[in-house]
């Protein structure tokens, strides 16, 4: 076997062993910290009382309805 | 009952409250990155246009040094790349780490100086390059002396994010922080390294344009897509007010993202004089990337199911999902322009030039185009001036970018079998694909109109000359139940001291 | 351990595989790959450029001429897609439009810096292109691509020629230009309607006498529109009096980088296919 082969050799598991560390320290993490515990709560780090889920946060200029309920859609959404 | 309702409310005024705080504290700094990113955004566009008319009109402006198309193109690229794209890239991580770990921002004045840091350096690319200091290396076209100063700007800003990251106040870690983490570690090393190993000490002949192609790609793949990805995994669902599809494919992605992508960047010397494994284990890379960019398209598209009609009313969406949607579509590309029979005939043509377009314009572009339209309001607190205007630039955008990928892709591939065929003149190639090129100038223009709409709006709102905020869903939504006269107006509450807003 | 500390550990391992494998392994399996000799009394090749040769590589370097040209020559085996007449699909187009003898290798590039192998080919492969044409072909090409090929979409690179009055005799490195390449540098010059009379005014005669005796037609009737368009031609065509074109040091450079440029014409061991 060459150098060459050898380094290819290493480099190849050098890197599998690289990935594979990086992937199991930093699974579990989240796992020990509870980033995995519960998805939906995950996903619903970014509302709060103010901007709740259901309650669409964009409209052009001139076509912003002053509250929720005047929004046609807001039932459909809080029937989800 | 009333009683629960006036609690509910306090809730709700609570954390408008704390929101509005945050992106008080974020406007200084955002904003000086954000109208920087916009002025490159306009030079890069002029000066595309500029070496698009020059490809199919040679006497255009010839006999000067300076706009000669070579300069023309690395000035563009430079521009675009490190000018309008980066910079955005970091507004947007500031005001997305901030708003997601949920604390103020801290030390301006550091963020002033790496935004200034970070322009001086795209100045000194930008002009050295027309003067005669370009380096022929794609995308690391700038002279050596700017180097430093993006390294000392993008620094800057990586140890910022960290700190808010550790001043966090919100428990979980959403995934869009994970991607800007992620992004702003890649980055300094990725552009460290490779200056290192091309200018600073340079490596042996084709180790050279190797290390490039790797930077290259990388710096799509692990700066640009991480935070243009995380950017549209915040605005699509709170748009919407509807949280992601899957938040475990999401996480999934990113860790697929975070291990295949930066492994696919040597097909772009595929048939060149390097090691043959190299351009081969690149292609394994590029086609894994099918897992990441399936997880996201998934979360991204399956969230906006049954919402498409949200499209026609809010228009940070329309260009975020525009974006999306041209993520999977020019991912998917990527992944089938890396294998070998495909290559042999796109590399080396102007089909190469209309994906990097979609990825960079289609894809990173319009999702920072809606991260402005959401987010600069709510710095602000101003409204949008027009919504004609921001419906010309929506559409002006959308149908260039379509338009220069499609010429492009239908021209660049029969430039590409007309190459591999000894028998087709080289005149008979030039010929057939003026045309197209002609097509693109036609589809730059459009862009570009399209960024001077945006640029119009944005100065209106920064300058404050067109209607104030009142309330409303863009900035936080009035809880109903209040009268009017104990409801805090939304300046008043951009404008108050800090210490009125806590609870 | 601190969180931010494991998903730092976790982004820079796998940042990293791909840097061992992409970037490090390659450099170490390539960066002291040594020139190639055959018998020691032999010259080296490749071997580095030198003096004008690799100041002319800064011009091109500079102008980012590596934006429309690659420099290398693929595979026999490369590129397939093309129909022969009789219907086989061949390969190897890079080496059959004549653009190289052999497909390069990394030790071609071992002294290039920066390494232009380029990544777009709007304009022909320049790896060999010093074995293809002269140096006044390129001097002419540079200055203005279009006096070549008249289909051609390159920029003209006049601004690195300069225009001089002639005193005593044209200079032999002056560009053997016609005066419709030469009065407006980098572009292609008419006279309109009324300069052309008065120029016919003032030395119609000379012209015609020229015309006659250079092209060897005879010509009786100079007011038929032909006649008058083959004269306008024919003036066109010849050098200016007065003024001559010459490289200045900058094309001289860029001009003596094309025509070392031979990097697929000596044979290597490993470049066989």
């Amino acid at each position: 076997m060459e150098s060459v082969d050898i380094a290819v050799l290493l480099t190849v598991f050098g890197s599998i062993l690289c990935f594979g560390s990086a992937a199991v320290l930093a699974l579990s993490w989240a796992f020990r910290n509870g980033q995995f515990d519960n998805f939906q709560r995950g996903a619903l780090s970014i509302f709060d009382a103010d901007e709740p889920v259901g309650e669409p946060t964009d409209f052009f200029p001139d076509h912003r309805p002053i509250t929720p309920a005047h929004d046609p859609q807001h039932e459909a959404i809080q029937g989800e | 009952m009333a009683v629960t309702i006036l609690a509910r409310d306090h809730l709700r005024l609570q954390a408008a409250q704390e929101r509005v705080t945050i992106d008080r504290s974020c406007r200084g700094p955002v904003l000086a990155f954000s109208a920087t990113a916009l002025f490159w955004l306009l030079v890069g566009s002029l000066l595309a246009l500029l070496a698009s008319l020059k490809l199919h009109s040679p006497y255009f402006l010839t006999g000067s040094a300076i706009w000669t198309f070579g300069r023309v193109r690395m000035a563009h690229l430079q521009a675009v790349a490190l000018g309008w794209s980066s910079l955005a890239a970091m507004a947007a991580c500031l005001w997305l780490m901030c708003r997601l770990a949920r604390v103020e921002l801290i030390y301006p004045r550091m963020l002033y100086l790496a935004c200034a840091l970070w322009n001086v350096a795209t100045t000194l690319a930008v002009a050295g390059i027309l003067l005669g200091d370009g380096t022929s290396v794609e995308w690391l076209d700038a002279p050596t002396y700017a180097h430093p100063f993006f390294v000392a700007g993008v620094g800057l800003v990586t140890a910022w994010v960290v700190a808010t990251f550790r001043r966090r106040r919100e428990a979980h870690v959403y995934v869009t922080q994970w991607y800007i983490l992620a992004a702003v570690f890649w980055f300094p090393w990725l552009y460290t390294v490779a200056t290192l190993m091309i200018f600073w000490i340079p490596a042996t002949g084709v180790i050279q344009p190797v290390v490039n192609w790797w930077f290259n790609h990388n710096f799509l793949g692990l700066w640009l897509t991480p935070i243009g990805v995380g950017t549209a995994y915040y605005i699509i669902p709170k748009i919407l007010g509807r949280p992601i599809h899957s938040y475990y494919l999401s996480i999934t992605g990113f860790w697929a993202l975070a291990l295949f992508y930066s492994w696919a960047g040597i097909h772009h010397l595929i048939g060149g004089p390097i090691p043959a494994w190299l351009a081969t284990a690149s292609t394994v890379g590029s086609m894994m990337m099918f897992i990441p960019v399936i997880a996201v398209a998934i979360n991204h598209h399956m969230t906006m199911i049954g919402h498409f009609h949200r499209l026609k009313y809010s228009p940070a969406l329309r260009f975020t999902v525009f974006g999306a949607i041209a993520y999977t579509a020019v991912s998917f590309q990527g992944s089938i322009e890396s294998l070998k029979d495909f290559s042999e005939v796109a590399h080396f043509t102007h089909y190469t030039v209309g994906h990097a377009h979609l990825g960079a314009y289609g894809f990173v572009a319009m999702i920072f185009f809606g991260l402005y339209y959401y987010m600069i309001p709510r710095l602000t607190g101003r409204e949008w001036y027009s919504s004609k205007l921001i419906r010309l630039h929506f559409w002006c955008s959308a149908v260039g970018i379509t338009l220069y990928f499609t010429a492009l892709s239908i021209g660049g591939w029969w430039q590409g079998r007309m190459l591999n065929n000894p028998n087709v003149p080289f005149a008979n190639i030039i010929m057939y694909i003026q045309p197209y090129l002609a097509l693109r100038s036609v589809a730059g223009t459009m862009m570009t109109i399209g960024h001077i709409a945006f640029a119009i709006l944005f100065i209106i709102n920064l300058a404050g000359w067109g209607r104030q905020r009142s309330g409303g869903p863009t900035l936080f939504a009035q809880p109903p139940q209040l009268t009017p006269s104990e409801l805090p107006k939304a300046d008043s509450l951009m404008n108050a001291p800090v210490t009125q807003l806590q609870p | 351990m601190d969180r931010g500390m494991i998903l730092f550990i976790g982004v820079l391992l796998t940042f990293t595989s791909s840097w061992l494998g992409l970037v490090l392994f390659p450099f170490w399996q390539l960066q002291n790959q040594p020139a190639f000799q055959t018998s020691p009394e032999e010259e080296p090749y490749p071997r580095p450029l030198q003096g004008l040769a690799w100041t002319g590589m800064k011009v091109y370097q500079k102008n980012g001429c590596m934006y429309c040209h690659s420099q290398q020559i693929r595979s026999e085996r490369f590129g397939n897609w093309w129909e022969d007449p009789t219907g086989i699909m061949r390969t190897g187009g890079d080496i059959r439009r004549g653009w190289g003898t052999r497909r390069n290798v990394p030790r071609d590039y071992i002294y290039d810096s920066p390494t232009m192998l380029g990544t777009m080919r709007t304009g022909p492969d320049l790896a060999n292109i010093g074995s293809r044409y002269s140096a006044t072909w390129q001097h002419i090409h540079t200055y203005n691509p279009r006096a070549l090929n008249s289909w051609s979409i390159m920029p003209s690179f006049a601004f690195m020629y300069r225009k001089e009055r002639i005193v005593g005799s044209r200079s032999e490195k002056a560009l053997p230009l016609g005066r419709e390449w030469t009065v407006r540098p980098g572009y292609r010059w008419r006279p309109s309607p009324n300069e052309w009379a008065a120029i016919l005014q003032q030395s119609g005669d000379q012209i015609k006498a020229r015309f006659l005796r250079e092209s060897g037609q005879p010509i009786s009737d100079w007011t038929t529109p032909e006649t008058q368009q083959q004269l306008l031609e024919f003036w066109l065509a010849t050098p200016e009096e007065d003024w001559q074109i010459l490289p200045t040091e900058e094309a001289e450079a860029l001009v003596a980088y094309l025509l070392s440029l031979r990097k697929a014409e000596y044979p290597l061991p490993e470049a066989k296919e």
